[in-house]
C-alpha cells in the first residue's frame, strides 16, 4: 500500500539530495568519508558519539524512514573527517528496511550517500564469532576496513584473550582493541582512520561449485560500476540473486535481460540443491571457525555467571513479571508525574511570551494571528515535549542496559495473541501519555507490517489530553456514588481506558487480517548481555528525538494551527458583537472590572458561535445529532482538533465563561444547567456526556498525532486511514451508546 | 543411535548439535545467519514466564525464538 508511495516519492527526494562529488583534483578536494558499521548491541552508536561528540545531525534515507546519522571528526593531525553512522545491521543480505539501506550503501547503490572511502567495523569481542560473519562479508566486497574491538575489558574480564596481531594477520586488515564506553583505545583507532587502508587480499567465500558457477556468470553480465570495487560484483550477483524485492536500487543496477534470467537461474539452482540460499552461510561460518582457529581464539566463551544471575531473576516466572510490571509501572509514572511541573513551565511560558507580545504589537487581526493563532497553537504542541524527553530518557537506558529484549521476552506471548511481537508493548503502554512519542518509539520494531499496526492502534489509548475532558464530563453528568467499592466517577474513568484497549486489540486484530496481513515474520530476537548505559548516548539520544519531533511535527502544527485560529475569528464583526464591544469598552472607561469581564467573556462566546467554526458546528449538527451532540459540542469537536483538551477551554468560550482551572467548576455546573434553546429543556444528559466521553476515547482528533503518523510512516495515505478509520469507528460507538442508551430507557 | 527432535521439544536446560533447518528460504537464512548452522550446539535456557518465547545459548550468542519457529530447527541429542 505504502510502497508506491515511496516509490512515488523517491526521484522528488533524490532530485532534492546533493549530487555525488565528481572532483578532478583527487581526493583533497571534499572530505574523507568513514561509515561505522557492525551487529546490533556492538556498540556502534557508542564510538560514533564518542568520535563525533556534538557535532553530528540526524535525519532520514530519501524515500524511508531509517534514520540517517552523520557527524564529522577532527583526526590527530587536524584534518576533518565525514563519519556515517550505518544502521545495526546481521547480514548483507537483508532482512529490514535498515538492512537494505546498509547493503545498498556498501553496494554503491544508495542515491545521495556515496560509498564510503573506509569502514570501521566494531564487533563485541566477547561475541566474536557472530559478529565476524558480516566483517567478513564486508571485507570480500573489496572495500578497506578496519576492524574495532570493542568492549575488550568485558572480554578481558571474562578471561578472553585476543592476539590483536593474529587476528589481524588472518583477516589482511588493521585490527584495534578498544573500549568505546570507557574510551580506550580511540586515540590509536584514530590515528589508523587518518591512514590510508588497502582493502584485504584475503577472501573468505566458500561456496559450492554449483553456485560459484552461477554466480561467476551472472558477475560477467553486470556492467562495470565506478561505486563498487571488481571483486565487490560477486557480492552484487549474489544479492540480485538472493533479492526477492521488486522495484528497489538493487534491481535498477542490472540491465533487464539480466533480471529476466534471474527466475530461470533461481529454478535450476532449486533443482540442483534446494538449499542454495543457504550456501554462503554456511561457508562463511566455515570460515570463521578457520580464522578463529589459526589466531588461537576460542569460539565458545566461558559463561558469564552474573548474565545468568540476573537472567535467572529478569525472566523468572514470577519475579520476571513482578520486576516487569513495576518497572512499567514506574515509567508510566513519571512520564506522567515526573513532566507535570515541566509541562506547566512550558505552559506558563508559552502564556507569557503571548501576553509580552500582545504589550509590544499593535492590536489587529496580525496581532491575534500570532499570539492566539501561532504562540497558542504550538504551545500546546510544545507541552508534549517534556513526556517525549522523559519517555526516550527511559527508554534508551532500557535499551542499551539490555532489558528491553528481556521485557520483549517476557510481553511476547501475550502481545502474539493479537499478531504483533514483544516489542509493541512500551511504545502501547506510552501512549497512555501521549501517542506521539508511543508512536516515534515504534522504531524499535523490526518488521514494518506489526510497525504500522502498532501505529494504528496506538492513539486508541486514552492520552493525557483527554483526561481533561473526561474530568470535566465525569464531573458535569456522573452522580459521585459508590459501586462496592469503588466510586461511579472512578469506575467509569476506568472503564474509558479499558474500552480504548479493547478498541485497539480489535483494530490490530482486522488489520493483521487484512490490509497488514503477509507472511509469517520471523520474531528471532537477540538477548543481549546487560552493559551500563553511556550517559552520552542517552543524552544525545534524548536530544535527537526531541528535536526531531519539534523541527518535523512543529511545520504540520503551525499550519493547523493558523486554520484553526481562522476558522475560530472570522468573519469578524456583526452587529451584535460590535453593540457589545462598545459595551466592553464603556464598562473599562468607568473602571467596572467585573462588568466588563462578564462582558468579554460574552463577546469571545458569541463571536465564537458567528465564526466559521460556529458555522460548521451548526452545518455538521445532522451528522452528530443521532450522538447526542448539538452544534455547541460540535464546535468543540472542531477546534479539539488542535489539542484535545482545548475542548475544555472552547466549551467554556461558547458558554461564555472564562477559561481557567477555577472555572472548570461552574462549566460543569453550566453544562448540567445548560438549556437547549429550542425546547426549553436540559440540553444534555448524562447519556449525552457518556457517548461524548466514548467518542473522545475512540476519535482521531489530534492534529499532532495525525503529524507524527505521517512522518513515521513516511505517507500521507496512513496517516488518512487513521483518521478515517477512527473517527468513524467513534461515530459508530457513539451511536450505540446515545441510540441504545435511548431505547433502554435513559433520557 | 542419537534421536532426532526439533529444537521446541527440547526441555530447558537440554542440549543438542543442529542438524538442519526446514521452513521458508528467507527464514532459515536468517535463523542461519545468526548462528544457527548445522553442527552448532545449542542449549535451551529457558522458556518465557507465559510459556513461550525459548531463549538458546550458542557459541556465544543468546536468542530468543517462538516455539513454532523452533519446531523448523532439528537438532541431534547429545
Amino acid at each position: 500500500m505504502s510502497r508506491t508511495s515511496e516509490e512515488a516519492g523517491r526521484p522528488a527526494l533524490t532530485l532534492a539530495d546533493p549530487p555525488p562529488v565528481v572532483t578532478t583534483e583527487g581526493s583533497s578536494a571534499r572530505p574523507r568519508r568513514i561509515a561505522i558499521l557492525g551487529n546490533p548491541n556492538a556498540g556502534k552508536s557508542t564510538l560514533f558519539n564518542q568520535l563525533t561528540g556534538l557535532r553530528q545531525k540526524v535525519g532520514n534515507y530519501p524515500g524511508v524512514t531509517v534514520e540517517k546519522k552523520t557527524g564529522t571528526c577532527e583526526m590527530p593531525t587536524g584534518r576533518r573527517v565525514e563519519v556515517v553512522d550505518l544502521p545495526g545491521t546481521y547480514s548483507l543480505h537483508p532482512h529490514s528496511p535498515d538492512e537494505v539501506i546498509v547493503r545498498d550503501v556498501l553496494l554503491g547503490l544508495q542515491p545521495g550517500t556515496p560509498p564510503p572511502d573506509l569502514i570501521v567495523f566494531v564487533v563485541d569481542a566477547t561475541h566474536l564469532s557472530r559478529h565476524l560473519y558480516l566483517a567478513l562479508q564486508v571485507i570480500d566486497i573489496g572495500r578497506p576496513v578496519i576492524l574495532a574491538l570493542n568492549m575488550m575489558d568485558a572480554a578481558e574480564a571474562q578471561g578472553l584473550k585476543i592476539d590483536e596481531r593474529a587476528l589481524e594477520q588472518q583477516l589482511g586488515v588493521p585490527v584495534v582493541g578498544i573500549s568505546a564506553a570507557r574510551g580506550t583505545g580511540l586515540g590509536h583507532l584514530r590515528r589508523l582512520m587518518d591512514r590510508d587502508v588497502e582493502p584485504s587480499t584475503q577472501k573468505f567465500r566458500r561456496w559450492p561449485p554449483h553456485l560459484e558457477r552461477v554466480l561467476h556468470h551472472l558477475e560477467s553480465r553486470l556492467p562495470r560500476h565506478p561505486d563498487l570495487p571488481e571483486r565487490g560484483r560477486l557480492d552484487l550477483a549474489l544479492a540480485l540473486l538472493l533479492d526477492d524485492g521488486e522495484d528497489d536500487a538493487l534491481a535498477r543496477s542490472a540491465p533487464p535481460e539480466v533480471l529476466d534470467d534471474l527466475g530461470i537461474v533461481r529454478r535450476r539452482l532449486d533443482a540442483v540443491s534446494p538449499g542454495w540460499r543457504a550456501d554462503e552461510v554456511e561457508g562463511r561460518y566455515e570460515a570463521i571457525h578457520g580464522v578463529l582457529e589459526r589466531a588461537a581464539i576460542p569460539a565458545e566463551v566461558r559463561r558469564d555467571p552474573v548474565r545468568e544471575r540476573v537472567d535467572r531473576v529478569l525472566t523468572h516466572r514470577v519475579w520476571g513479571v513482578v520486576i516487569f510490571v513495576l518497572l512499567m509501572g514506574a515509567v508510566f509514572q513519571s512520564v506522567f508525574s515526573w513532566a507535570a511541573p515541566a509541562m506547566d513551565a512550558i505552559d506558563a511560558l508559552v502564556k507569557n511570551f503571548g501576553v509580552l507580545v500582545e504589550g509590544v504589537m499593535p492590536a489587529g487581526p496580525v496581532r491575534s494571528l500570532i499570539v492566539d493563532g501561532i504562540i497558542a497553537g504550538v504551545g500546546t504542541t510544545l507541552i508534549f515535549l517534556p513526556q517525549i524527553a522523559i519517555l526516550f530518557f527511559f527508554i534508551c537506558v532500557l535499551e542499551d542496559s539490555g532489558y528491553m529484549a528481556r521485557a520483549a521476552f517476557i510481553m511476547d506471548r501475550l502481545m502474539g495473541k493479537v499478531g504483533l511481537s514483544g516489542r509493541a508493548f512500551i511504545p502501547l503502554l506510552s501512549s497512555f501519555a501521549c501517542a506521539i512519542p508511543g508512536i516515534m518509539a515504534t522504531r524499535t520494531i523490526d518488521n514494518r507490517r506489526d510497525r504500522i499496526t502498532t501505529i494504528m492502534i496506538a492513539p486508541f489509548m486514552s492520552c493525557s489530553a483527554r483526561l481533561p475532558v473526561y474530568a470535566l464530563l465525569i464531573g458535569a453528568f456522573i452522580p459521585n456514588r459508590w459501586i462496592g467499592f469503588v466510586t461511579l466517577p472512578a469506575l467509569t474513568l476506568f472503564s474509558m481506558y479499558l474500552l480504548g484497549i479493547g478498541a485497539a486489540i480489535a483494530v490490530a486484530w482486522v488489520l493483521k487480517r487484512s490490509v497488514l496481513k503477509g507472511g509469517r515474520p520471523l520474531y528471532v530476537m537477540e538477548l543481549p548481555p546487560y552493559r551500563m548505559p553511556s550517559p552520552r548516548s542517552v543524552a544525545l539520544a534524548v536530544r535527537d528525538r526531541s528535536l526531531l519531533f519539534l523541527r518535523k511535527a512543529g511545520t504540520v502544527i503551525l499550519a493547523v494551527s493558523m486554520v484553526l485560529w481562522f476558522l475560530a475569528s472570522y468573519p469578524r464583526g456583526g452587529r451584535e458583537v460590535d453593540a457589545l464591544k462598545t459595551r466592553v469598552t464603556a464598562a473599562e472607561q468607568s473602571g467596572d472590572t467585573a462588568t466588563r469581564d462578564a462582558l468579554s467573556s460574552q463577546l469571545a462566546g458569541v463571536s465564537l458561535r458567528n465564526s466559521f467554526a460556529g458555522r460548521i458546528g451548526r452545518f455538521i449538527e445532522p451528522a452528530i445529532e443521532p450522538l447526542g451532540f448539538d452544534w455547541r459540542i460540535g464546535i468543540g469537536l472542531i477546534t479539539s482538533f488542535a489539542a484535545r483538551e482545548v475542548m475544555v477551554s472552547t466549551m467554556a468560550t461558547v458558554f461564555n465563561l472564562g477559561s481557567g482551572d477555577d472555572d472548570i467548576v461552574s462549566l460543569r455546573q453550566t453544562l448540567r444547567d445548560a438549556v437547549d434553546p429550542d425546547t426549553g429543556l436540559h440540553a444534555y444528559s448524562p447519556l449525552i456526556g457518556v457517548s461524548l466521553m466514548v467518542f473522545f476515547v475512540l476519535a482521531c482528533q489530534c492534529m499532532s498525532t495525525v503529524a507524527v503518523v505521517k512522518r513515521e510512516t513516511n505517507s500521507w495515505r496512513w496517516a488518512l486511514f487513521m483518521v478515517v478509520m477512527m473517527n468513524v469507528l467513534a461515530w459508530l460507538a457513539s451511536f450505540a451508546v446515545f441510540q441504545g442508551g435511548r431505547l433502554m430507557g435513559f433520557a | 543411535m542419537a534421536t532426532e527432535r526439533s529444537l521446541d521439544r527440547l526441555e530447558p536446560g537440554e542440549r543438542g548439535v543442529i542438524l538442519r533447518l526446514d521452513g521458508d528460504h528467507g527464514a532459515m537464512r536468517r535463523l542461519m545467519e545468526l548462528g544457527l548452522v548445522p553442527g552448532t550446539r545449542v542449549e535451551v535456557l529457558r522458556r518465557a514466564p507465559l510459556g513461550d518465547p525459548i531463549e538458546l545459548r550458542l557459541r556465544d550468542v543468546h536468542l530468543s525464538l517462538r516455539r513454532s519457529e523452533a519446531a523448523f530447527i532439528h537438532v541431534e541429542d547429545v
